[in-house]
């Protein structure tokens, strides 16, 4: 059976053609990029769609981590009445790519524990997850100390991953081989599910999950290498073989010590000034990082042109959320810490014309 | 019946020394929704504020605790206690309490843990040495190689092919000896001199090296052997361990039930006054209260606290009402419906709550397609079967013996209109038409019902908007007044095309309809734009607004003719059942003449099966054509749900 079909997409696509129309617009952006100060950036976003859920908060409480936090509720809400309305078939995949975040969760409770904190202290770090997740986050934080949290998630897809790689923990004392191991783990589960979709939808979400996935493993290579002079093997060990343009090949030139900005290049031949941005590695790698993160939102705007009934629309659109969720990010941090425009301004991804 | 419970915003002024005996009562009541007012705390009043939060805090520590206890000994919760409940106990004396049980139900439980611990180890230990069981080598010799780099250990077996790429310039053996799905048992070797290159793609892959618990030496079958021998000897004494903690049990139990709500009871006292405004000298509470049970409510308030002062606010249907939360309160009988419609979505305040059209719809639309006597009757006992309970093994599907029960009774109804019988279309006489015999008959009447039951989904919706005084939605809105003219107009143009003269009204009314319609659905988003006062009017940029019109237009249309052609399969159904039917009727005479043993086991096994199977199907297409057919019409959902303080949470609504 081909995948896709305007049976099976006619109601979410609707629905997220709505959504779609509430992504904040250029003015929107370039109001908030011009706010005095952190508080008139808070008026100004209540004003657009994520003005409600700044409003159950009093104001007092409008700290930047808590808006940061209740911000996030709103994709939270986007992913889960996309989950409701989408085809069977699609829910597995959409779900799978929603639990990013749970990942994300559960890397800030083994923070959390390490750094010894309470709950109270750090509840606003998480993202706001809701009924979907299987971290009892609370209870982990509470039990102070890893391997209890980790005996916390038996039964989740999480347990398994985690203890085989307690023994790394416990002679290393380290989060690092436990974060690559969940890092992994997730990415693989959601190709997984993407192996299981059918024709055109299978290809969209390719297209689409695999560009994600793409971004990841290049910066995870180019950060192994660069920052961490991690061996051959334990580079190819700590990325993935999969995703849409980058090769297996590109990963395990990294990996040799071929000039990065080649390979990158080679896999992106119309990204400018590649070989500027790396000439120092070290320095360049967000810039590269931005860069390859404004590709993706592009290509999730080019997803709404086209056939509307297939999987390719609601994974673009959720994705840019979250792309809007990562500017928002910067401007409230940004305008926090009175940064200076010129200076926040090269980071952000949809509110830029380069962006859009 | 037709909308949500009314419901009446409360505000209490309470006086800070009757605090407590308000709260026992709204949350001895179950009817109250508290909303949160603590954001009223300031200045000094914040200090009470955080006493009161580090007492909730405590409770809630104490209250965990003692759940683990009962948890360790294998005991539930018990009842909460009845009657008014008791004042707020003291959080040290309780704290004492816990302390007093707690250390023996943990050594019993630490001992067990422990031991399971070993078990699993030396378990793991014994999975990685069976695959080389065969081998006549003391293993213990692989850690004293000097010329060799070996290790023998399990690692994720999704991480394989990773490390087998990662080696590929490095000259190694590598063999996966056995494997699941989650866990493979490797051997790695090579020469010494790479140690250090196989020693990091050995960690990166997170091979876990075989770690022989000490004292083991020897083949890998005596190491087995011993280590089976030490695995039962923890299981004997996680045994014994067991026992005592049955014994603890018996005397526990009860005392720790009765500790359990006590602290329960304390916690949700304090976290109520938590949630109020503290102002001076007095407390805020604000929230939400079905208008039924508001006068009992005020009158038990005023019973403990004369001073505080209770104002109502009653809540208008006809504005926003998001914050409003939702209380469905239906009769027993539609219980199983109102879960079908939560299961969809709650209903906003404002909105009609369909669980009564569930209620009518869903029964009808599984009975036209499981339309038989026989088999309706079965159904009927089997959901009687699960209402009263009386089979263990079904217990939990209780709630939806009352589902069941509405199915088969319209089955049966339907079966007798169609003249069908466990299958036999022979045997009753059909009180209306028998599907096998009139597919085309039944197709279209399938076809108009669903027109009938789209035109009340488009009226409901219609009537939402008018409730909400939402304009916008009511006349522009895809299944607002200009959809619905939409959909008439092209069910008016079918029509023409199929009775060609005999259509009384000319198409050109339709057809006229149709585009001017469709006109304003396209631009459907301006003009709602326009009347809410929104600007700019179009947010697109104007190069893509076109294609984007036509594509909203496109999806309004396609989804217009296949929420209608969906109904088609309610004929289609009906019709598959007399099929299904003959098929196995075929395969019973294949078994034996009419009348044989063997002709009528095939007949049991095939009503059985359909039954149970084309039951089942039937029940996912009338799901499908109630929520994405029918609900997508007019149901928004998204109310909030009405969860009132109680000190019995099972009493909530689910």
């Amino acid at each position: 059976m081909a995948g896709g079909g305007a049976n099976d997409y006619a109601a979410i696509n609707a629905r997220v053609r709505v959504k779609y129309s509430t992504l904040l617009s250029t003015q929107d952006y370039a109001a908030l990029s011009e706010a005095a100060d952190f508080n008139s950036l808070i008026v100004i976003l209540k004003h657009t769609p994520y003005g409600p859920y700044l409003e159950k908060v009093k104001d007092k409480d409008l700290t930047p981590r808590r808006v940061i936090f209740e911000i996030k509720r709103r994709l939270a809400d986007a992913y889960q009445s996309i989950i409701l309305t989408a085809p069977q078939n699609a829910r597995p995949l959409m779900t799978e790519l929603y639990r990013f975040f749970e990942v994300d969760n559960l890397k800030a409770i083994l923070r959390g524990i390490i750094l010894g904190a309470t709950w109270d202290r750090i509840r606003y770090v998480f993202f706001p997850f809701g009924s979907l997740t299987v971290l009892p986050a609370q209870a982990m934080v509470e039990a102070s100390n890893i391997g209890a949290a980790v005996e916390m998630l038996r039964g989740t897809p999480y347990y398994e991953t985690l203890s085989q790689a307690m023994r790394r923990y416990n002679a290393e004392q380290s989060l690092f081989p436990l974060e690559v191991a969940l890092d992994l783990a997730y990415w693989r589960r959601l190709w997984e599910q993407i192996a299981l979709l059918q024709g055109e939808d299978r290809t969209q979400a390719v297209k689409i999950i695999g560009a994600l996935v793409d971004m990841n493993n290049l910066m995870w290579a180019i950060r192994y290498k660069v920052y961490h002079q991690l061996s051959e093997e334990e580079l190819i060990n700590y990325t993935l073989p999969f995703g849409y343009r980058v090769r297996d090949e590109d990963i395990r030139s990294i990996a040799a010590g071929v000039d990065i900005a080649q390979v990158v290049e080679r896999i992106y031949p119309k990204l400018p000034d590649v070989e500027e941005i790396l000439r120092d590695p070290r320095k360049g790698l967000p810039e590269l990082e931005t860069l390859l993160q404004r590709r993706l939102a592009q290509q999730c705007n080019n997803a709404f042109v086209g056939n509307p009934f297939l999987i390719g629309i609601p994974l673009a659109f959720l994705i840019l959320c979250q792309l809007e969720i990562q500017d928002l990010t910067v401007l409230i941090e940004a305008k926090s810490t009175n940064v200076p425009s010129e200076a926040f301004r090269p980071y952000l991804l949809v509110g830029t014309s380069a962006g859009i | 019946m037709f909308h949500p419970e009314p419901m009446i915003e409360v505000e209490m002024i309470v006086p800070e020394k009757d605090i407590l005996a308000v709260t026992r009562v709204i949350s001895g009541q179950g009817v109250f929704q508290l909303t949160d007012d603590s954001q009223l705390n300031s200045g000094k009043e914040s200090k009470n504020a955080e006493a009161w939060q580090e007492k909730a805090a405590g409770f809630a520590g104490l209250e965990r605790r003692i759940q683990t206890m009962l948890q360790t000994l294998g005991a539930g919760e018990g009842q909460p206690p009845s009657g008014e409940p008791e004042t707020m106990v003291d959080l040290d004396q309780m704290r004492q309490e816990v302390e007093k049980y707690e250390p023996d139900v943990r050594k019993a439980s630490d001992q067990i843990g422990g031991d399971n611990k070993r078990i699993e180890q030396m378990e793991a230990v014994q999975r990685q040495l069976e695959p080389i069981a065969g081998i006549d080598v003391d293993v213990s010799g692989l850690r004293r190689a000097h010329y060799t780099y070996m290790v023998l250990g399990s690692m994720p077996a999704a991480n394989i092919q990773r490390l087998e790429t990662s080696l590929s310039r490095v000259p190694h053996i590598f063999l996966p000896l056995r494997q699941d799905k989650q866990t493979a048992v490797v051997w790695l070797a090579g020469s010494e001199s790479n140690a250090d290159i196989l020693e990091r793609a050995m960690r990166s892959a997170y091979i876990n090296p075989l770690a022989l618990p000490e004292g083991y030496n020897g083949t890998p079958t005596e190491i087995i052997q011993n280590l089976q021998a030490n695995i039962e000897a923890a299981r004997a004494d996680i045994a014994t361990q067991r026992q005592a903690l049955a014994s603890l049990r018996g005397a526990l139990e009860q005392p720790l039930q009765a500790l359990l709500w006590q602290v329960r009871t304390s916690r949700l006292l304090v976290d109520a006054i938590v949630h109020s405004g503290k102002l001076r000298y007095t407390y805020i509470v604000v929230g939400w209260i079905p208008v039924a049970r508001f006068e009992r409510f005020k009158q038990r308030v005023k019973q403990v606290s004369k001073e505080t002062l209770v104002e109502s606010f009653p809540v208008d249907r006809n504005r926003p009402a998001e914050d409003v939360p939702v209380s469905l309160h239906h009769a027993r009988l539609l219980g199983p419906f109102q879960s079908l419609v939560t299961t969809f979505g709650r209903p906003r305040y404002n909105e009609v709550d369909p669980t009564w059209v569930m209620a009518i719809m869903f029964p009808l639309l599984y009975g036209a397609m499981f339309g038989d006597a026989g088999q309706g009757l079965v159904m009927v006992l089997g959901g009687w079967l699960l209402t009263s309970r009386k089979v263990k093994a079904l217990r939990g599907l209780a709630g939806l013996g009352g589902l069941v029960i509405a199915c088969g009774t319209s089955a049966t109804i339907f079966g007798l209109l169609y003249g069908s019988f466990f299958g036999f279309e022979t045997v009753i006489p059909a009180l209306w038409m028998r599907p096998i015999d009139n597919i085309m008959t039944i197709l279209i009447i399938s076809i108009v019902a669903g027109v009938v039951l789209l035109s009340l989904g488009f009226l409901i919706g219609l009537y939402n908007a008018f409730v909400a005084r939402d304009w916008a939605r009511f006349f522009f809105d895809h299944n607002g007044l200009v959809g619905m003219v939409l959909y008439y107009s092209l069910l008016g143009l079918a029509a023409g095309l199929l009775l060609g003269s005999k259509m009384p009204v000319p198409s050109i009314v339709f057809t006229i309809g149709a585009i001017i319609s469709a006109l304003i659905v396209a631009f459907s988003e301006v003009f709602i734009r326009l009347m809410e006062g929104e600007r700019p009017l179009i947010e697109e940029s104007l190069s893509t607004y076109p294609i984007q019109i036509f594509f909203e237009l496109f999806e309004t249309v396609i989804g217009f003719l296949s929420n209608t052609l969906s109904y088609i399969r309610v004929g289609a159904f009906a019709v598959a059942h007399a099929g299904l039917s003959l098929a196995f009727f075929n395969l019973a005479s294949l078994a034996g003449p009419a009348g044989s043993v063997g002709y009528w086991i095939v007949l049991v096994i095939g009503n059985i099966f359909i039954v149970g199977f084309e039951g089942f199907i039937v029940a996912i297409q009338t799901m499908r054509l109630s929520y994405y057919e029918f609900f997508t019409k007019f149901f928004t959902g998204g109310g909030k749900t009405y969860e009132p303080l109680t000190l019995n949470p099972s009493k909530q609504e689910s």
